[in-house]
């Protein structure tokens, strides 16, 4: 059986401890520390020495705070254009290996996604004949004078054409244009 | 109509009277030569075997028979095969199905077979290359056939500039004698495609 007294000392020690506590003013004391000197006492880096800092770090939650973090405010203060003149592009490249990267890339599904037909529809071909040797190319490979008489008698056979069916036309007094090529031949111009 | 690269394009589109007339023309001119050819060649190949001279004369009803025969074989073949003749393939006119489809051999054979209707009453049949909307001819209208422009005038127009380049590479002043379907000039020589 325990001594009665020992709880009720027990409990007075407390109250005493709780009355010197609430009546210290912890700020002024605080105050009175020179927080400098007692680090002079302090030798930081034994100290550092002895602190695991992967555990530190594994308690970090450093999602939460860079969710905590303004990106765009802290892209705001940072001047690329001073970033970029320190970059040395030439070498940066010169690092890079662009076989391998070029063997990454998978040329086939880069072309499918690329409309050839509306690529080739932008080329001048009038122009690209004009300023480039395929036009001698073509002018060797095709007949000479003998496909250029052809150009011209089909040219003038297909105008005579046209100009006989406007007539006829007047002359009949056409209301509705006639349809120039049959349905499937107007469908595939359409498409094209 | 459609323009490519500053010329007007045809291709596909029902051809004319013109070029389809003219292309007749050198079949004609083309079956005819050829026949008589042949028959110089039967000639000689007779008067080798027998001795004596033969001569043939067109009235005659077994030449005739043979020159219908031949007339037959070289319209029908021809569009059978290829849905053009050589006048055709000049004129740069082909025969397709009236839908615009490729033209089925037996089509062919039997546009053949009609043609000559179009001849009756004066060449009456003849008529709906002009007046008919999709300038379809009886014996069109009976097969199911129709005769378009074939001719690639695209191509046409590179090969004309092509040599428009080469000459001004050459320093020879050269004016190609289709360059009547460039911008600006729609009149009578609408030209190629």
């Amino acid at each position: 059986m325990t001594d009665p007294v020992e709880p009720l000392a027990q409990r007075a020690a407390e109250r005493a401890l709780e009355l010197v506590v609430s009546a210290l003013d912890f700020n002024a004391l605080v105050a009175r520390v020179d927080l400098n000197a007692v680090l002079d006492h302090v030798n930081l880096n034994e100290a550092l020495k002895s602190l695991d800092v992967n555990a530190l770090l594994d308690r970090v939650d450093v999602n939460a705070l860079l969710r905590r973090v303004d990106v765009n405010a802290l892209l705001d203060r940072v001047e690329l254009d001073p970033l970029l003149d320190r970059v040395d592009v030439d070498a940066l490249v010169g690092r890079a290996n662009v076989d391998s990267i070029m063997q990454r890339v998978d040329v086939g599904a880069v072309l499918d996604r690329v409309d050839v037909n509306d690529l080739v529809g932008r080329i001048d071909m009038d122009e690209l004949v004009e300023q480039t040797d395929l036009g001698a190319v073509i002018a060797r490979s095709s007949g000479g004078a003998a496909s250029e008489a052809l150009d011209a008698a089909r040219s003038q056979a297909v105008g005579l054409d046209q100009f006989i069916d406007r007539w006829v036309g007047r002359l009949l007094r056409r209301k509705h244009p006639r349809p120039p090529a049959p349905a499937a031949l107007l469908d595939g111009q359409a498409q094209s | 109509m459609s323009r490519t690269g500053g010329w007007v394009s045809v291709q596909g589109h029902y051809a004319g009277s013109v070029s389809r007339f003219l292309a007749f023309l050198i079949d004609v001119v083309v079956s005819a030569g050829l026949f008589a050819l042949g028959l110089a060649a039967a000639s000689l190949a007779a008067q080798v075997v027998t001795g004596h001279s033969v001569s043939w004369n067109r009235t005659n009803i077994v030449v005739a028979i043979i020159l219908g025969a031949w007339e037959f074989f070289y319209f029908g073949y021809s569009w059978a095969a290829s849905g053009r003749t050589f006048g055709m393939a000049v004129l740069g006119v082909r025969v397709v199905r009236a839908d615009g489809g490729g033209l089925d051999p037996w089509r062919g054979v039997v546009r053949a077979l009609v043609f000559p209707l179009s001849f009756l009453f004066f060449g009456l049949g003849f008529l709906g290359i002009l007046v008919q909307r999709e300038h379809r001819a009886l014996h069109d209208l009976i097969a199911g056939t129709a005769v378009i422009y074939a001719w690639d005038a695209r191509a046409a127009r590179l090969r004309f500039l092509a040599r428009d380049a080469e000459t001004g590479a050459t320093g020879i002043p050269q004016r190609p004698a289709g360059s009547e379907g460039r911008d600006g000039d729609e009149g009578t020589s609408p030209a190629p495609a």
